[in-house]
């Protein structure tokens, strides 16, 4: 029996083998549909009360998803909220690695009131997920925002992180020293991180630059596990880009550097702990030595104690940062304010000033400077009446890899509903920390000539005005009815996808039309001789048959006759030396004949058999030759 | 003018051309009309992938669809289906506008050459066909003269111009059209703007972002990733499955 199985399976090894990939991949498909299945959505607020002119961070929490899809804006009537960042979290437990991403939003309350965050749809690898929906409120500043809700934003920063497991707790900057090679090694002086935050006092919504370093000795292979690890309630810390390789030298050791730099905001006004920025690593680091290997020249021929390294998990930390946040003033806020904070300047064009009566006119907005662009809204119109609008693309192009100086585009469509002779303006407000003041740029109309289309509905400016940019998140308008350009329109014809030229029908037609016009010139030229009686030599052939028929029927007289002979002999394909000669005789005959006697008389039998043999020799000649 | 368009378009759907399913476009038009934009979509997208409309199109029906697009709020979508309707029929002014505004709303801006001016203005099959048939007219009047006569310079000339200027002008109108070139191109068609990438592959450096609704032109294909130039000096390789070719029969390729 054995035997036969082995046989067997010599025989069919591609079937075994077809075997093994199907099983292989029977449980491939089984784990990818427990992945599926585990993947799960959260959201949930920093404060889901906060007083007015204060924001709000919301998180949106997908777990078990490779790849996610969330929106940019979430709308809703009254509060703008936009998607600021993202981060990873990677966890292994007992062998079992799950990742998940955490999505953060800036809620900044437009008006006051309670409000229902809508269930967020997210697709994600696995298919759509909804979070569920989230109750927001915001009251009026008088009377204070933690009336009924969460305690202060420091009480929740010191209870976020009860200290885990295995994390440093906050320490001073270490200061390393220069160690005996053969020590044990300390990880708080092999790997050390730090964190310079320019400003420690900050307005909310400002944008302020953090630079994190880690610190490595050289002397030890060091490993990064996972990203850095900072942020609190609170803030908002944008995502890390690459960081930057370096090396220094302090107190006599040679450390590589990996500086990261970020940006981070506040999003309500208060004093702020946080916790240092931990990097996991894995470090080879020197361990114990054996019993029996401590002799000096053990040591020497193994390279010291390298051969006896030890890989251990270190958590690098940076000391705790200490920020004050402070609100935006409320005196002086202008209408137009929609939280923009930094040092900007704004400048506007009209792509096409003069566009055909109907069409849309492009207005181009550029908020160009420093500060908070990610949470920017757009700037809100002025002398809109006339004028349709939609809410405006956005662009940004920053100036480096972080999205705090650059220029942001905003786009805008405007139809002209009346003659228009100038463009809407543009007022745009910011806070300038700097100055510690509210900002207002102003655009002044530019001159164009629009004008509706013939199909326009009449002037809506007085009845339906633009939206203002606060309603920037809506949905667009709704077509049905609204204007004549927006109806369905019926087919009336079919259009190739291909150019004329790409298609066989212009190549047949213009080779027909080739083919055509060399046969219309055939066939001119053919009536055109026909016309002309045909072609000379057909007429000479046909000249010379009758002038032979005359000579033979013997009608002619003497005179007449020599002239005929004469003619023929001229027409007659010849020898031309021969048919020279002979024209001669003839013509000394004719002249004798013509203007001496017997020129009508009838010619003689005899010298008429002679003048016929001439000429037939010389037609016989001209055919032999 | 008029009647000659209204002559040439007769004769293209005298020319052999299958008759459109009036019928269901007419509902679909109704249901769009009357706000059931969702209703409609789905009979304009059944209606476009019939195989009536693989080799020919109505720009009229992409307009339609790209309006139900719009409104049920899919302004990416929409944007496509409003390039498509400008492909087969420049000259769509409804279409033109929409797309301007659709592209505003998503931060793209439309090109503006002199190309797309002239082209909002003559249709680039009005200018291929009535070239050449001037072109040829003036072979056939050269032709006459040169035989028949009276072969006077004038009139030679005057057929000579007629000959040259009539086959240049098809000749641009060929080079104008935009169907010329369309099967390079191609519409970011991700809900999140994809990352150009050096190489093909996720871990490369990024070159930049494309972004969605724009239009791109197709380089290279390897597999599944593509190498496209964003049209602003961008090049990068992206994911296939962000974009959507321009001419729908490509799709999928």
């Amino acid at each position: 029996m054995i035997g036969r199985v082995k046989k067997f399976m010599k025989i069919r090894p591609r079937f075994f083998l077809s075997l093994l990939a199907a099983a292989l991949c029977w449980q491939g498909a089984g784990i990818t549909s427990v992945r599926a299945a585990d993947v799960s959505v959260s959201a949930s607020l920093s404060q889901p009360v906060v007083t007015s002119g204060e924001m709000a961070e919301l998180q949106v929490k997908v777990t078990g998803a490779d790849r996610a899809d969330v929106p940019q804006q979430i709308a809703v009537d009254g509060l703008q909220i936009r998607l600021t960042g993202q981060s990873t979290q990677v966890q292994m437990v007992n062998f079992k690695v799950s990742s998940s991403v955490v999505y953060s939003y800036v809620v900044m309350p437009l008006k006051t009131g309670t409000f229902t965050i809508p269930t967020i749809p997210i697709r994600t690898s696995a298919g759509m997920a909804r979070t569920s929906p989230l109750s927001f409120t915001v009251s009026d500043g008088a009377g204070g925002g933690n009336a009924g809700g969460p305690p202060p934003l420091q009480a929740q920063s010191q209870r976020a992180n009860p200290g885990m497991p295995g994390f440093a707790p906050p320490q001073q900057q270490p200061q390393p020293q220069p160690r005996q090679r053969d020590a044990e090694p300390d990880p708080d002086h092999i790997a050390f991180g730090e964190i310079n935050c320019q400003r420690k006092t900050l307005y909310v919504g400002e944008m302020v630059p953090v630079e994190i370093r880690y610190y490595f000795d050289a002397r030890y292979s060091a490993q990064v596990r996972s990203g850095v690890n900072f942020g609190s309630e609170g803030i908002i810390v944008e995502r890390f880009p690459e960081p930057k390789e370096s090396r220094v030298e302090r107190d006599g050791v040679l450390y590589n550097v990996l500086s990261f730099h970020t940006l981070l905001s506040a999003v309500q006004p208060g004093s702020l702990d946080l916790s240092g920025a931990k990097l996991e690593t894995q470090i080879q680091m020197p361990g114990p030595l054996p019993p029996g290997f401590n002799d000096p020249v053990f040591q020497q021929l193994l390279g010291g104690r390298a051969g006896f390294n030890q890989t251990r998990d270190v958590t690098v930390n940076t000391a705790p940062l200490h920020l004050e946040v402070l609100s935006l003033p409320k005196e002086g806020r202008p209408a137009s304010f929609a939280g923009a904070v930094g040092q900007f300047d704004i400048d506007a064009n009209v792509a096409n000033p003069k566009p055909a009566p109907g069409d849309p006119v492009n207005m181009t907005v550029k908020i160009a400077g420093k500060g908070n662009f990610t949470s920017m809204s757009a700037p809100q119109l002025t002398d809109v009446e006339g004028w349709r609008s939609y809410p405006p693309g956005e662009k940004f192009e920053g100036h480096n890899e972080m999205s705090f100086a650059g220029v942001k585009t905003f786009d805008f469509t405007l139809i002209a509903q009346q003659l228009r002779h100038q463009s809407p303006g543009a007022e745009f407000s910011y806070f300038d920390p700097n100055a510690k003041k509210y900002v207002t740029l102003t655009t002044a109309p530019i001159p164009l000539e629009a004008s509706p289309g013939a199909s326009s509905t009449p002037p809506v400016a007085a009845t339906s005005p633009t939206p203002p940019p606060q309603q920037a998140s809506t949905p667009l308008p709704a077509l049905a009815g609204t204007s004549k350009g927006e109806i369905p329109l019926s087919v009336s014809s079919l259009r190739s996808w291909q150019t004329p030229m790409q298609r066989s029908e212009f190549f047949v037609a213009s080779v027909s039309l080739f083919v055509a016009a060399l046969s219309l010139g055939g066939i001119l030229h053919f009536f055109k001789i026909q016309s002309e009686g045909g072609t000379p030599s057909s007429r000479r052939r046909r000249r010379t048959a009758d002038l032979w028929s005359m000579l033979n029927s013997g009608s002619l007289d003497a005179g007449a006759t020599y002239e005929t002979a004469l003619e023929y002999a001229e027409l007659v394909p010849a020898d031309e030396e021969k048919r020279g000669e002979i024209v001669a005789k003839l013509t000394e005959r004719r002249d004798v004949l013509k203007y001496g006697i017997g020129g009508s008389a009838p010619l003689a039998e005899s010298e008429r058999n002679r003048l016929m043999e001439t000429l037939r020799g010389l037609s016989m000649k001209s055919s032999k030759s | 003018m008029k009647s000659f368009l209204s002559c040439y378009f007769l004769l293209i759907l005298l020319c052999g051309l299958r008759p459109l399913a009036a019928t269901d476009i007419t509902s679909a038009n109704q249901a769009l009309a009357s706000g059931h934009a969702a209703e409609a979509l789905a009979d304009y997208q059944s209606l476009l992938a019939s195989p009536q409309f693989s080799k020919a199109s109505a720009p009229e029906l992409w307009y339609d669809c790209g309006l139900a697009q719009k409104k049920i709020g899919d302004p990416i979508a929409a944007s496509l289906s409003f390039r498509r309707a400008l492909l087969l029929d420049p000259t769509l002014a409804p279409a033109r506008a929409e797309l301007t505004s659709v592209l505003g709303s998503l931060g793209v801006t439309m090109n503006a050459g002199w190309q797309e001016q002239l082209l909002v203005k003559v249709h680039p099959e009005l200018l291929i066909l009535g070239g050449a048939i001037l072109g040829w007219l003036g072979v056939f009047l050269l032709v006459i003269f040169l035989i028949l006569g009276p072969r006077k310079p004038l009139f030679i000339a005057l057929a000579l111009t007629a000959l040259i200027l009539g086959h240049g002008v098809s000749i641009f109108g060929s080079f104008i059209d935009p169907r010329r070139v369309a099967n390079n191109l191609g519409v970011i068609t991700a809900k999140t703007a994809p990352t150009l990438r050096e190489t093909p592959a996720d871990s490369a450096t990024a070159q930049g972002t494309a972004t969605p609704g724009s239009l791109i032109t197709i380089l290279s294909r390897n597999g599944s990733w593509w190498y496209v130039d964003d049209g602003s000096g961008h090049l990068g390789w992206i994911p296939a499955t962000t974009i959507t070719p321009l001419l729908p029969f490509h799709e999928g390729s």
